[in-house]
């Protein structure tokens, strides 16, 4: 039992010299990267470390004879779940968004220190000393807490309301709705119905199992399947297909969405909001085919009116790709990334 | 491209003969101590990697690379001709950024992936800022970086082999065993006159903004190539990600960057002097007014934006001198610049990639000051090709096809010169759009929600235009026109200096559906596009930010002084209230 508490406590306490390094900038708050797609999995792991980590500490210390009361553990645990996702996630989480999750932690707080009448006794004791301030020590504290309370508090009120240029902030639908069918260069598609034409089996028939078997493999880097490599001499049909749109894709499209389609191009370091990143299961995975052909066609000012506030610098590709070069870049995209396109059944 | 090889090569084996025969007629027994420059040391060429590496990689290479660096290596896959830099070209074993000295190979070992002791696996890991080349790092395994160069070392360096003692040396640069000498005044001073003896400042510029009489320089393969531009230490292709620290710069200069006309340095200085420049090249960085680096942004390895550009307000006439207090104190957003690769014509290499922007006003003015760094002042020689106003022009882009005439690569510092230029687009009825008011991006949403667009060029113009839609031609807005004025304009050492005042607006001088008001206290949204003359920029081939806000300061108000002070005598209140319950409580229990 010693044992197992004694490595939950190391952990606990690398884990907190990592967390602080990373507040004071000392160490850089990507030495433990966050892996794109398993971001909130992680997080959780790594918070159920810490509260393992903190169990093994409060144990070994009560061992040693220096009991940590449980007032102190409450706020600073609470304090530790701030700090960790204001320094810890990066790209920063918005300011709203961190209030709601301290104040969902701030209730767990709570429950755990009030889950019976002994714990919350033990919680509230050092509040009720300091009230009653029977000691000495206990006087001088409940003196400074009345003077620098209101002074902590009109500071803070004071800091709210003197003006400030933060960003509005805003808010915007992802996938808007698409429209039943869409019309370029001059011939009208139906969504529902159209077909990716270079979707096709050997025999040259739509065929989606055939080419999803051809898709670059999940998992870290998505390479491709070894005996599908579309640069090969002889490739025909499907991957040959692939390999072109790739070709359109690195023409036109790389300087936004990015050499490994995670729109972290050349350019996009320039755009807000950053361009769309095809290897985050949110994006191409989740839509159809038809629907991607539709954005790409029509781009940013394409979009419908619920699309607001259209904050989107993505041009009408129908502009400069003729209509098979467009399906060819999504096939492209699909096989990159090694996602299906979502079908309508 | 043989050629320039061989030729080289042959200056290589000349030189060396040279050696020999000095020393030998000086009768000295330790040539190969002599011989070697101050920090470097012999090493082993690393061994071969497995035929299992080599195959693995073969699949990286091919999922990942082969669309900039081509099928055989050769730097010319179907990205290739709208980059620039190009992509690398394997074949000839040229890489930039080594521990090694001038000339030789990388160090690679497909065994080793330790910083420091394994160059192209930290270009691979950390990407080459600046350029396409992107950081692998959480994309591809370690294991996969290094399949894939086990791959390209050994099948795609075509001229070379890395495992050949006969034609291979090694000369590695112990940068870990060398301590940095500390950035003092005197290291700084040392360094500012190094840069000048040994000759820096003819191709990177006076300033270090890479502006020298080195216009028109070449790599080994005939592209054209810039020197490094010292101001923007985030775009050093050798910055690691870890721009600040100048060892990368004292490394780079030490080993010089083969393939291109940066030499080492590491024969005719000391390690001592090349400390002092790199300290010094490092100090010319810019950095926040407190001296601190700036902050980088770990997903772009860029500076951290921030879209508000707020403006101060001045009593009194706004100073034209941008020497001048007010100036000097205000703060500076940085702009980033993004080819304009939307419209036809489409600019893919965008030369300006960011400007500073700092701003103020008064009851009357707002007055934009605009910085940003181009190597060449460009003041038009020849007719545009096309109406600035003009969107969507016909051009014929050049086939895409490496090595074809016309391709972007070999226009490259060959254009006919046009104005620099610095424009900003704000939105005119912004009270009006719905929130968050923006107009439809990027040229305005429509005649009844149009853009306002001031345009500075470097012939001396100021000019009003005004945008109406994705699609649409500019309009010249004259009236405007009158109410603009140019504060400063001027070019230094590659740097550009520009400012302009513009009416606030209201309602009896300006006109409300065409000109923009500015309102202190909104967010007031604001685009800025940039042209570089000698970059082929006209029209809107140009370089365009996204939306930013710019936002005048108003004064505190006077209820941030009254609130708190009540706030903070209700808390008093409270606590009296608490502490008293408390205490009757207590008394009525011990009763």
């Amino acid at each position: 039992m010693k044992a197992i508490m004694s490595v939950g406590a190391l952990i606990g306490v690398v884990g907190l010299l990592l967390l602080v390094g990373m507040i004071l900038d000392i160490v850089p708050s990507n030495t433990v990267r966050l892996v794109e797609g398993y971001m909130p999995v992680q997080m959780l792991l790594e918070l159920a470390l810490f509260v393992a980590g903190f169990a093994g500490l409060s144990y070994m210390m009560t061992a040693m004879g220096m009991t940590f009361p449980r007032f102190w553990q409450g706020i600073l645990f609470w304090a530790f779940i701030l700090l960790y996702l204001k320094f810890r996630v990066y790209p920063p989480i918005p300011f709203s968004v961190r209030a709601m999750y301290g104040t969902v932690s701030l209730v767990a707080v709570f429950m755990w220190v009030s889950a019976n009448e002994e714990d919350w006794k033990k919680f509230k004791q050092p509040i009720m000393n300091i009230l009653d301030a029977q000691t000495g020590m206990n006087k001088l504290l409940r003196y400074a807490y009345l003077i620098v309370l209101p002074i902590l508090i009109g500071g803070f009120s004071y800091n709210a309301m003197v003006p400030k240029s933060e960003e509005p902030i805003e808010l915007r639908t992802v996938h808007p709705a698409p429209p039943a069918s869409t019309k370029v260069h001059g011939k009208t598609y139906t969504l529902q119905t159209s077909q990716n034409p270079y979707r096709v089996n050997p025999e040259g028939k739509y065929d989606q199992e055939y080419t999803n078997a051809n898709i670059v493999e999940q998992g870290m880097g998505r390479l491709m399947k070894p005996n599908a490599n579309p640069w090969d001499k002889d490739a025909q049909g499907y991957l040959k297909y692939v390999r072109e749109g790739g070709e359109i894709f690195f023409q036109n499209c790389h300087f936004c969405h990015g050499d490994n389609l995670n729109g972290r191009g050349l350019h996009a370091f320039a755009f807000n909001p950053i361009p769309a990143n095809f290897t985050d299961p949110g994006t191409i995975a989740q839509l159809q085919e038809t629907f991607i052909f539709w954005r790409v066609s029509k781009g940013g000012i394409g979009l419908p009116n619920e699309g607001f506030p259209w904050a989107s610098v993505m041009p009408p590709w129908e502009q400069h790709l003729t209509v098979d070069e467009i399906w060819k870049v999504i096939l492209f995209e699909y096989w990159h990334t090694g996602y299906y396109p979502r079908t309508w059944d | 491209m043989k050629n320039s090889f061989s030729l080289k090569a042959g200056a290589l084996l000349t030189t060396a003969f040279g050696i020999i025969l000095v020393s030998g007629s000086t009768g000295s027994l330790t040539f190969a101590q002599d011989a070697l420059p101050e920090g470097f040391k012999k090493s082993e060429l690393a061994p071969e990697p497995s035929a299992d590496m080599i195959e693995a990689g073969k699949r990286v290479y091919f999922t990942k690379c082969v669309w900039c660096h081509g099928v055989d290596g050769a730097g010319d896959g179907p990205g290739a001709d709208r980059l620039w830099p190009r992509p690398r070209n394997f074949n000839q074993g040229t890489f930039k950024i080594r521990h090694t000295a001038s000339g030789e190979l990388p160090l690679f070992d497909a065994k080793k992936p330790i910083p420091g002791q394994n160059d192209l696996f930290e270009t691979v890991t950390h990407g080459l800022p600046g350029s396409a080349m992107p950081s692998w790092e959480g994309i591809l395994t370690e294991e996969q970086r290094l399949q894939v160069l086990s791959f390209v070392t050994t099948q795609l360096v075509k001229d070379r082999k890395f495992t050949d003692k006969q034609s291979e040396a090694q000369t590695v640069l112990q940068l870990e065993g060398l301590k940095p000498i500390a950035a003092s005044e005197d290291s700084l001073k040392r360094g500012s006159e190094l840069i000048v003896e040994k000759k820096c400042v003819e191709c990177h510029g006076a300033e270090g903004r890479g502006d020298g009489n080195a216009f028109n320089l070449k790599d080994d393969w005939g592209f054209s190539i810039q020197p490094a531009d010292w101001h923007k230490c985030w775009n050093f292709r050798g910055s690691r990600q870890d721009p600040y620290n100048v060892k990368n710069i004292f490394r780079t200069f030490s080993t010089g960057v083969n393939g291109t006309p940066m030499p080492s340095f590491a024969d005719n200085s000391t390690v001592e002097e090349r400390w002092h420049i790199a300290n010094f090249v490092n100090s010319l960085c810019e950095r926040e007014a407190d001296g601190k680096p700036l902050s980088i942004d770990p997903l772009t390895d860029k500076p951290k934006i921030n879209f508000v550009v707020s403006s101060g307000v001045v009593e009194g006439e706004i100073p034209a001198d941008p020497e001048h207090e007010l100036w000097k104190n205000r703060a500076r957003r940085y702009v980033a610049m993004g080819g304009q690769i939307t419209h036809k014509p489409r600019n893919f290499v965008n030369r300006i990639d960011d400007i500073w922007v700092k701003s103020l006003y008064n009851d009357k003015h707002i007055v934009f000051m605009f910085q940003w760094d181009d190597r060449t002042k460009s003041v038009a020689e020849g007719k545009l090709p096309w109406a600035p106003t003009q969107v969507n022009v016909d051009v014929k882009e050049q086939d895409p096809k490496t090595g074809e005439e016309g391709s972007i690569a070999s226009h490259q510092n060959n254009y006919t010169v046009y104005n620099d230029a610095i424009a900003m687009e704000t939105a005119v009825k912004w009270k009006e759009l719905p929130a968050p008011i923006k107009p439809r991006y990027l040229f305005g949403s429509n005649e009844q929600y149009p853009v306002d667009i001031v345009k500075w060029e470097a012939d001396g113009s100021l000019r009003a235009f005004k945008g109406t839609g994705w699609d649409k031609d500019f309009e010249e807005r004259d009236t405007y026109e009158e109410n603009i004025k140019i504060l400063h304009s001027e070019w230094k050492n590659g740097r550009w200096t520009v400012i302009v005042q513009r009416p606030l607006g209201n309602k009896k001088d300006q006109d409300y559906d065409e000109d923009t008001f500015f309102e202190m206290g909104q967010y007031i949204p604001t685009v800025f596009f940039a042209w570089d003359g000698h970059n082929g920029d006209a029209g809107r081939k140009m370089a365009v930010s996204a939306f930013y806000y710019t936002f005048l300061e108003p004064p505190t108000p006077r209820e941030a002084y009254i609130y708190p002070v009540a706030i903070a005598f209700g808390v008093v209140l409270l606590e009296g209230w608490v502490l008293t319950r408390r205490s009757n409580k207590r008394k009525g229990k011990t009763l």
